[in-house]
């Protein structure tokens, strides 16, 4: 029996639950969006949903009803919903087990949704790879259109709730909101420079919200029992309702924990995810997927809400809680994430395509101890000369765990260099494999 | 007068305040206030992209710095370009930019123009601290005339945005992610593109350049002439690059011209034509049946003799002249001066007279002026663009560009009636952009228009002012087209109805509307006839006489429209002023002081005619072959002649029947002026020495004038272009844009008064519709990489276009069991010739396209008809039939 009730998790811990529209409406599936469609007034669902205080599961924890609010009131033309099923962060696997097992309560998210912002079209980008979860989601948007949840005359209303799926096509950066909007019009996954917003000029330049799986699943149960109820868990009144964490790494049972916001590191890691795999205690953790700054020990007691983590130097981001033990080298798992943001840079502004390719040669050259003295300088100099000049966020998540590592065990880099300046002094630097 | 506050916004830049219009970026706005922010993927024309970073800057109560280049300006925004945090800025994303440079200036042709050059001099210290592997590109082969160097790009995606805002060709594209993003384009095979060069002159570094060019030169070895192009009537502004007198390569200065900076693979590729080894460099003369060389002053004195003999024996009428479009301002005005003064004959007239005569006409005849009534800006500011048979990006690019602009950046409606219908192809296509797309057959464009002023007349959507004023005009035509029924004119148009209708609200609806006229009306059959038609439509609307709207149609020949100023062609004194008209003549007579001669005109087709009849027994021809467009007709006639004069550059047919042939210079080896379509005066300056022994063509004239003892003396071209102002006010000030002509009142009030009735039932009227057989119509086409048969001498063309090839649709290839690339046999009555087939769907069904500047034996099975208002030749289109050659 969990310790804290589960809202998301809640139908797929059922045993024997497989996701089917009949046992979602058994569950008490759709009864949300019957209200929503036939006794609430759009902008009273976007109401609700700031009283909720609801904030953006995606990583940057945007209040879900705010960005609903932007949404030009007096535009006449049609207007988007895309929910971000692309799901690429390191570390971050709640999205794809939201839509796997329970793929009707993402459905009913996104349509009501779409109700409260009036898009009579919405899109699913969902990562490419995840291919079961896109045949499992078509196979839910049938179920839902014959059943009258999803279409033409949505419930008998003559409302036209559309909603199609679209396969990503391998790129990280199709996360980022313009990215995706981009790729979703087909053309190259790049983000856009901002403003304008998708708010008013997205999808096709329509105005256009784009939201995250987790965030849309939650709605349903916002609107069948009430915002004041969600308001009330977690640690209002900034991070209210539950998140899934993904717990991942070096603890005895990784995998997606549903938790109210609020509760600490320690209970995460050392009760719902069993403690540490072997006697060697923790080392250090990434709090919400690679592009949050690692944190150490000392920051186990810190909150799991938004704004304790923003303090504690980190930030919550998409949930994805990777834990390390002792004995883990910080370089080298620096190195991987680093190798990662390189493969993935997109290119587009040179800051972020220069930095990520210097950075990682830099990495892998102290990793493999060839390091110089100078190369710590120039690692700090090269992050703060990426961080905030970048069209889009991703320069900031890169330099994110070589500016924390280099915070918390800088020893650790200064050893490999020494060792590297002791024993290959006068060796010749071998030649390397192109990347 | 002050602008309303809205409108603008005060904002500080380094300390200093500027006003400036809203929506100007900061980047711009510096500008004004002379701060130049260092930038790569800004560029003006493009819509920012932000993705160099370099234009990083301090905007006051912004947390993070911001890209000027994307950024608004806003009211009491303070930026600052200068501070420590900026410097650091620039000088961090100079380094990531630099990180994977190869730093190969030494054999980069962009060394000495590089922006990365320029902004390292100015940031970065000597050495770099990046010590890892830069990223190397597998170096491929881009084009014969693009090269690629892709190590040295910085991803700035300027080409890639140009092709596709600018130009719409979209034929490059990122490949690769990260730092290993290429510009590529698309398809195995070498780039295949408009080669508009746009992509090398936009490029801030030397990752772009010309193949034509490389390795010759660095920037400042090189002298420099602004001219103008002559390939087509949109007159671009060029720059010639010359070095020791070589041409090294053209390119045009941004925002330069009319073009604004934008050139076409002929402008910007086809500049070696010149000095191709062919050209003419010594006078030759006929002697026992050949040409031998001989010294100017043996060949002007033979030619000078001649005429001057045939002028006693038979009377100043046995002579004729003939001008091409393609010369100066000044040589044709000094030209008709010379057929008028001193051989006494009014036979002359010019190129103009294959198509522009057409319009000048039509024009003259409704709106009073010869000239369009708007301009290029009009064109770009439209709402409602109507392209009656332009083939706008083959015949006039640079016109096409502002129709796109209009299109893509202001989204004007686009209504086409094109031959070539909407399909994907490699260049540019411009019914692609259209709202609404008409197909029609070549020279049966009429049907169309008529179809469109029906639905104006019968669906009320006429201007209530014009039918109140005009009611008899307005009832005629409402009369005329009722003997019209939908029924026909859907059965020869194969357009529905209600399409049209559609098309005629957005026309009558437009606010700014201009239609654009190319040549599928103004060479095809019955042109003139669809321009008054055209008129009608313009003028039932209200759109006529409304500022910023009219009638454009686009001059084929750079100096189609001067030579029509400047009285060279058989109807007209200079000015445009009628042959008869007296205070016109008594003008000339005052200036010249000598009397006029009281004959008449005779057009290109009676100088022929005359030739053939043995009426006219001698020929001055300046640059025009009349043998290589018309065909055997003008060669058998023009062997009667018993003294033929040509000035030119080659050998053309024409030259090669010469008695005397008189080498002249090009247009890059002397100066003066052309008249674009728009009716634009601009500089033509000497960019190189002539070749050889060449002479400008007014020069001849003038040395000509002296032997035949009535001399017309010139110091320069200045001079006669004084002459030419004192007759026409204000011709070629070079200065700003000039005001274009309004409509003359008196005129339209005539025409719609009584003017219209003469032909009005006759113009209102359907050819039968073409009868579905086995035979095709054979269209002669201008191509995007071609103009007349000049450009075959320039390599870099015959590069992308070296033959001519027979473009069909594939439905029609599969009828005849053909496959692109085969051999394919085209022949009617008259002739056949052999061709290549290519497959494109832009072809509609029943026709085949053929480039008109391959065409020696394609024009054999063309049948000559001539306007009976105009007499314009039409050389255009021939029914023919296909089958495969074995």
């Amino acid at each position: 029996m969990p310790k804290h009730e589960l809202i998301l998790l809640k139908n797929m811990t059922q045993p024997g639950y497989s996701g089917s529209l009949g046992e979602y409406e058994r569950a008490g599936g759709y009864q949300a969006l019957r209200k929503v469609v036939e006794k609430i007034a759009p902008q009273d669902v976007t109401t609700m949903v700031m009283k909720s205080g609801l904030r953006g599961r995606g990583g940057a924890g945007f209040p879900t009803g705010v960005k609903w609010g932007f949404l030009p009131k007096d535009y006449q033309g049609p207007r988007y919903l895309c929910c971000n099923a692309d799901e690429s962060e390191p570390g971050t696997f709640k999205d794809r087990q939201l839509m796997e097992r329970d793929p009707h309560q993402v459905i009913e998210g996104m349509a009501i949704a779409a109700y409260a912002i009036g898009a009579q079209s919405s899109y699913i980008y969902i990562r490419g790879e995840f291919v079961l979860g896109a045949k499992i989601l078509e196979r839910a948007l049938a179920e839902a259109r014959v059943a009258g949840y999803v279409g033409k005359n949505v419930l008998g209303t003559g409302r036209t709730i559309e909603i199609w799926v679209h396969r990503g096509a391998g790129a990280y950066i199709c996360g980022e909101e313009t990215a995706l909007l981009e790729s979703l019009e087909g053309k190259r996954g790049l983000p856009r420079v901002k403003p304008p917003f998708p708010a008013t000029h997205g999808l096709y330049n329509k105005p256009t919200v784009v939201n995250n799986v987790e965030t849309l699943a939650n709605l349903p149960h916002i609107i069948n029992r009430g915002p004041e109820w969600f308001a009330s868990i977690g640690s209002p009144p900034k991070s209210t309702g539950t998140r899934i964490f993904c717990v991942s790494g070096h603890v005895k049972r990784p995998g997606n924990y549903e938790v109210p916001m609020g509760i600490a590191f320690r209970e995460l890691i050392y009760e719902h995810s069993g403690g540490m795999r072997s006697h060697r205690p923790l080392k250090a953790f990434i709090p919400g997927g690679a592009s949050a700054p690692f944190l150490t020990p000392d920051h186990l007691d810190v909150k799991l809400d938004f704004e304790s983590v923003a303090q504690a130097g980190s930030m919550l981001g998409s949930g994805g809680v990777t834990v390390m033990e002792e004995g883990t080298s910080m370089v080298w798992a620096t190195l991987r994430l680093m190798e990662f943001f390189h493969h993935e840079s997109c290119g587009k502004c040179s800051p972020c395509r220069e930095g990520s390719s210097w950075l990682v040669q830099t990495l892998r050259r102290i990793v493999a101890k060839r390091g110089r003295g100078e190369d710590l300088e120039t690692l700090s100099d090269l992050c703060r000369n990426i961080a905030g000049r970048t069209v889009c966020a991703f320069g900031d998540a890169e330099v994110a765990p070589v500016m924390s590592t280099l915070k918390h065990w800088r020893h650790e880099y200064l050893d490999l260099i020494h060792a590297a300046e002791a024993s290959n002094l006068l060796r010749p630097e071998p030649a390397m494999a192109r990347h | 007068m002050s602008n309303t506050p809205t409108d603008t916004i005060r904002l500080t830049i380094d300390g200093t305040t500027v006003t400036v219009p809203k929506g100007t970026l900061v980047i711009e706005a510096a500008r004004r206030v002379g701060v130049m922010i260092p930038h790569f993927c800004y560029h003006p024309k493009l819509k920012p992209d932000a993705n160099c970073r370099m234009c990083l800057v301090e905007i006051e109560k912004m947390p993070k710095l911001q890209t000027a280049c994307s950024t608004p300006v806003a009211d009491g925004m303070s930026v600052r370009t200068a501070t420590t945090v900026v410097n650091d800025a620039h000088k961090s994303v100079l380094e990531f930019i630099l990180a994977n440079h190869p730093l190969d200036c030494p054999v980069c042709d962009q060394g000495g123009r590089c922006d990365l050059q320029d902004f390292s001099h100015q940031y970065t210290p000597t050495t770099s601290r990046f010590a890892e592997r830069k990223r190397i590109f597998a170096k491929e082969y881009f084009s014969p005339l693009i090269e690629t160097q892709m190590n040295r790009c910085v991803q700035c995606l300027r080409c890639v945005r140009y092709c596709d805002e600018v130009m719409d060709v979209k034929a490059l594209a990122p490949v690769g992610r990260g730092t290993m993003t290429e510009i590529k384009h698309f398809g195995a095979h070498p780039l295949d593109c408009e080669f508009c060069g746009g992509c090398v002159q936009i490029c801030p570094v030397g990752a772009i350049t010309s193949r034509l060019s490389m390795y010759e030169f660095r920037p400042w070895m090189l002298k420099r002439a602004e001219t103008i192009c002559t390939y087509c009537g949109d007159g671009c502004q060029i720059t010639i690059q010359t070095k020791n007198n070589d041409l090294i390569e053209v390119n045009s200065a941004h925002s330069a011209g009319r073009n604004n900076g934008d050139l076409c693979a002929r402008g910007f590729f086809g500049f070696h034509a010149t000095t191709h080894p062919d050209r003419l460099t010594h006078p030759l003369i006929r002697r026992d049946g050949r040409l031998v060389e001989a010294t100017w002053e043996e060949a002007l004195r033979f030619a000078a003799e001649a005429i001057t003999k045939l002028k006693l024996a038979h009377g100043a009428e046995a002579i004729g002249g003939l001008i091409s479009g393609r010369c100066t301002n000044e040589d044709l005005f000094l030209f008709q001066k010379f057929m008028r003064l001193v051989v006494g004959s009014n036979k002359l007239d010019s190129s103009a007279r294959y198509g522009h005569m057409n319009a000048i006409q039509a024009m003259r005849r409704v709106q009073g002026a010869h000239r369009w009534t708007v301009t290029f800006e009009d064109i770009a500011a439209a709402d409602v663009l109507l392209l009656v048979g332009t083939n706008i990006t083959e015949t006039n690019p640079i016109t096409g560009l502002k129709v796109k602009e209009a299109v893509k950046k202001h989204g004007a409606t686009l209504v086409t009636i094109e031959t070539l219908q909407p399909a994907i192809g490699t260049i540019s296509n411009i019914a692609n952009l259209a709202t609404h797309h008409f197909t029609a057959q070549p020279a049966q464009f009429g049907p169309v228009v008529l179809a469109l002023l029906k639905a104006i007349v019968e669906d009320g959507l006429g201007d209530q002012q014009i039918a109140a004023q005009s009611s008899g005009f307005v009832q005629a035509v409402q009369e005329a087209l009722g003997k019209l029924s939908w029924k026909q004119l859907e059965q020869t148009t194969g357009v529905a109805p209600a399409c049209v209708r559609e098309a005629a609200r957005a026309f009558a609806g437009g606010r700014r509307v201009v239609v654009l006229v190319g040549p599928g009306v103004l060479r095809q059959p019955g042109g003139y006839h669809q321009l008054m038609n055209l008129l009608d439509l313009l003028l039932v609307t209200g759109h006529l006489t409304r500022p910023g709207c009219g009638l454009a149609p686009l001059a084929e020949e750079n100096n189609d429209q001067g030579a029509v100023d400047m009285g060279a062609v058989a109807e007209l004194l200079p000015g445009g002023a009628d042959l008869n008209d007296r205070s016109a003549r008594e003008r000339l007579i005052t200036l010249w002081k000598e009397d006029l001669p009281k004959s008449p005109g005779a057009t290109l087709t009676e100088l022929i005619e005359h030739a053939g009849a043995g009426a006219l027994k001698g020929l001055l021809v300046v640059g025009e072959n009349p043998v290589g467009t018309l065909g055997t007709a003008a060669k058998t006639a023009l062997a009667q002649l018993d003294f033929l004069l040509c000035q030119e550059l080659f050998l053309t047919e024409t030259a090669a029947m010469a008695h005397v042939v008189l080498p002249a210079c090009s247009y890059a080896e002397k100066s003066g002026t052309f008249t674009n379509t728009e009716g634009h005066v601009q500089a033509v300056r000497q960019a190189v020495e002539p070749v050889g022994e060449s002479r400008p063509d007014w020069e001849i004239l003038s040395a000509l004038s002296i032997l035949m003892g009535a001399p017309i003396e010139y110091g320069d071209a200045r001079e006669i272009l004084k002459e030419i102002r004192s007759l026409i006010p204000g011709y070629g000030l070079l200065g700003p844009s000039p005001t274009p002509p309004k409509v003359h009142q008196g005129a339209l009030d005539s025409y719609r008064r009584e003017g219209f009735a003469q032909d009005l039932n006759s113009r209102y009227t359907l050819s039968p519709p073409p009868v579905p057989g086995h035979e095709l119509t054979l269209l002669l086409n201008q191509s995007l990489f071609h103009s007349g048969k000049f450009s075959r001498r320039a390599k870099g063309l015959m590069m992308v276009q070296g033959t001519g090839a027979l473009t069909m649709n594939p439905t029609d290839a599969e009828a005849h069991g053909l496959v692109g690339g085969e051999s394919v046999r085209i022949r009617n009555g008259q002739g056949s010739f052999t061709a290549t087939v290519t497959v494109h769907e832009r072809v509609p069904r029943g026709i085949v396209v053929f480039p008109e500047h391959f065409d020696e034996e394609a024009k054999q099975l063309v049948a000559l008809s001539v306007d009976p208002v105009t007499n314009v030749p039409y050389v255009r289109s021939a029914q023919v039939t296909l089958e495969k050659a074995t």
